[in-house]
């Protein structure tokens, strides 16, 4: 697995920034009319080789620094499997959006598209999916699962289902998002947006900070695993488009599904990754879900103080940062969580953690009322 | 060579400007003008400010899954389009850049690209599974890998509904523009009693087709949602055979159409 972000562009990376805990957030590198704090990948980005020039985005240059990072991991797996026998399912919620805006702004002021645009090429689900098969060698089932902020999540569950019906062997699952203006505005637009970094949890948190990154997971039959994936619980709210069921009904569906699935009970999950985005809205519905399932007990973290809300990249990210207490037995502070808001009766985690961490719940909740909790385990 | 699996199909739907169902498309019976769909069974809210793709997905949806016998407020969907609510996002650029305002929060909200399994699973209240996936040319095949991925796992119906607005003009040339379309098709499990019976599919995989699509207009035929089309025209045929899934514009996914006397 690997993932990149404001916190680094690889496990190592985001580790080191994880145990040394400040926010990561800062100034929009977008152009927005408002004060908000973004997560944005520092440094450059890999080039894409000349025969994928036309492909050239930044959301396909975060997919290639995400290969470059698993170059021995996918030669292992492409030695293992035959390529028509690897999924490709990844998410994102903005596709090559930032580069259809900066295309709808020159055609505003030259009323034609720039020289090179292609839609097909750098705007749609299809051109990532074909840089990915060329930088991967993956030609099995693939597709780009697009349902707002579990956009990435989905696919574990996916990849999970088409290899227990010996449709494929492995897939590469993930999802990657980069930061546009009509996602900064649109937020804001609602009222769900901070110009500070985000403080979910807290007493004070007033609204969302968004982050750009990606996140792929490399899942295999029939292989000694980094963690295992148990289960994916899925739902939906029915409630209402942009806004959570106010007790958290959808998401405490998907949880309670996760571990019905893994035939868990609440009291084997050992850490919860929060969906946490920081609107008080969001993480009151969340923390009824959880508190309703899990007590008061289990230590809970949301890290989109650290990253911001990665949006379509968020539920691959969170898995990977989830896996990390499994492996590396810490779990970060939620950081800006303090003061804790006393209606929130969850045990949220101020503090790093050491422990052992047999089972970690990461939570996705998304607008359409989509819910998604990977439960992962321990080896 | 991906394995694949045998399924049924329960029913099927569509929307067309030409044809707003699949009774009118059987019987080529054009309208006598374009219609819009109207998302009749949307939430009243929503409605009002779906886009016209939400609204056709649904439509299709409704009349698969009526014709299916699928209860509503259970039961899986996938929903599938290569380019979404791109129209809304479009919308959104010009209000913020053409008109220097503010985007609206309700039309930012329904410009994901799930915004149509997010409202039809208000309208149904199903809390149930659903998702939103795209694979340019290549969406229906994968939406049906999806649902038969859930068929195997769960063992019950799955709606799949793909669709595509029309084009987007300021980014598609007009030799490529395409007309909106939306169709449905309820996959189910086969129970070992029907094995020899009705109309089975075995698939996604890639192979040679032995069935042709039917001629359609050229702003039928280039809708990227088009091979869903073709598969609700073969099985209406009623021929066995080897369909692609994509008019050759895709990876070459294939669905194997199957009658027990045909």
């Amino acid at each position: 697995m690997t993932l990149s972000n404001a916190l680094g562009s690889s496990c190592d990376e985001v580790r080191n920034s994880l145990a040394q805990p400040e926010s990561k957030l800062g100034p929009s590198p977008v152009a927005v009319p408002f004060n908000t704090a973004v997560g944005a990948i520092h440094g450059d980005l890999p080039s894409l080789d000349a025969e994928l020039g036309l492909w050239s985005t930044r959301l396909t240059r975060i997919a290639k620094q995400l290969v470059l990072n698993l170059d021995s991991e996918l030669a292992a797996l492409r030695g293992r499997w035959r390529p028509e026998r690897i999924a490709l399912i990844l998410g994102t919620s903005t596709a090559g959006a930032e580069t259809t805006e900066a295309a709808f702004q020159h055609f505003l002021a030259t009323g034609k598209l720039p020289e090179g645009y292609d839609l097909w090429r750098q705007h749609t689900y299809g051109a990532v999916l074909h840089v990915m098969r060329s930088l991967t060698g993956a030609q099995g089932p693939g597709w780009v699962v697009s349902t707002a902020c579990t956009s990435s999540a989905k696919p574990l569950a996916t990849a999970q289902r088409l290899m227990g019906a010996g449709l494929i062997d492995a897939a590469i699952v993930g999802g990657i998002d980069t930061l546009c203006a009509m996602t900064l505005c649109g937020f804001n637009a609602l009222g769900a947006l901070s110009a500070k970094p985000c403080r979910p949890f807290s007493k004070a948190r007033d609204g969302i900070s968004i982050g750009e990154g990606g996140a792929l997971l490399l899942l295999e039959r029939d292989v000694e695993p980094i963690v295992w994936l148990d289960s994916v619980g899925e739902s939906s709210d029915a409630y209402h488009i942009s806004a959570p069921h106010p007790q958290g009904l959808g998401a405490q569906l998907a949880m309670q599904r996760a571990l019905d699935r893994a035939g868990c009970s609440p009291a084997d999950v050992d850490h919860i990754n929060a969906h946490g985005t920081g609107t008080p809205h969001n993480d009151s519905a969340e923390a009824n879900a959880i508190h309703e399932l899990f007590g008061d007990e289990v230590p809970v973290v949301s890290t989109k103080g650290y990253t911001g809300h990665t949006l379509g990249a968020a539920g691959a990210t969170e898995a990977v940062l989830a896996s990390f207490a499994l492996t590396d037995g810490w779990i970060p502070a939620s950081p800006g969580a303090t003061p804790v808001d006393e209606r929130i009766t969850i045990n949220i985690a101020t503090e790093r953690r050491a422990g052992s961490f047999r089972r970690v719940l990461s939570n996705s909740f998304a607008f359409g009322g989509n819910n998604v909790s990977v439960l992962l385990r321990s080896v | 060579m991906t394995s694949s699996m045998e399924v049924g199909v329960a029913g099927v739907g569509l929307f067309m400007p030409d044809f707003p169902t699949v009774a009118d498309w059987h019987a080529r019976r054009r309208s006598n003008e374009p219609q819009l769909p109207t998302g009749s069974r949307l939430d009243r809210r929503a409605r009002g400010r779906s886009s016209v793709l939400t609204k056709a997905l649904a439509e299709a949806y409704f009349e698969a899954a009526d014709a299916a016998g699928v209860e509503l407020g259970e039961g899986s969907a996938v929903f599938g389009s290569a380019l979404g609510e791109v129209g809304t996002m479009l919308g959104l650029l010009n209000q913020m850049w053409r008109e220097r305002e503010e985007p609206s929060p309700m039309a930012f909200a329904l410009s994901v690209h799930n915004a149509a399994s997010g409202v039809v699973s208000i309208a149904t209240k199903n809390r149930g599974f659903t998702t939103s996936l795209g694979a340019d040319h290549d969406t229906p095949a994968m939406a049906l890998m999806e649902a038969i991925g859930l068929i195997a796992e769960r063992g019950e119906p799955v709606v799949v509904v793909c669709g595509e607005e029309p084009t987007p003009t300021a980014l598609v040339p007009d030799d490529e523009a395409w007309e909106l379309a939306a169709m449905a098709v309820v996959l189910a499990p086969l129970r070992d009693d029907e094995r020899g019976s009705d109309v089975r599919l075995r698939g996604p995989f890639k192979g040679a087709p032995t069935l042709a699509g039917p001629e359609l207009p050229p702003m039928v035929a280039r809708n990227p949602q088009v091979g869903l089309l073709d598969l609700i025209c073969a099985i209406e045929a009623g021929k066995s055979g080897i369909l692609a899934l994509d008019r050759g514009r895709g990876a070459g996914w294939c669905m194997e159409v199957l009658f027990a006397h045909g």
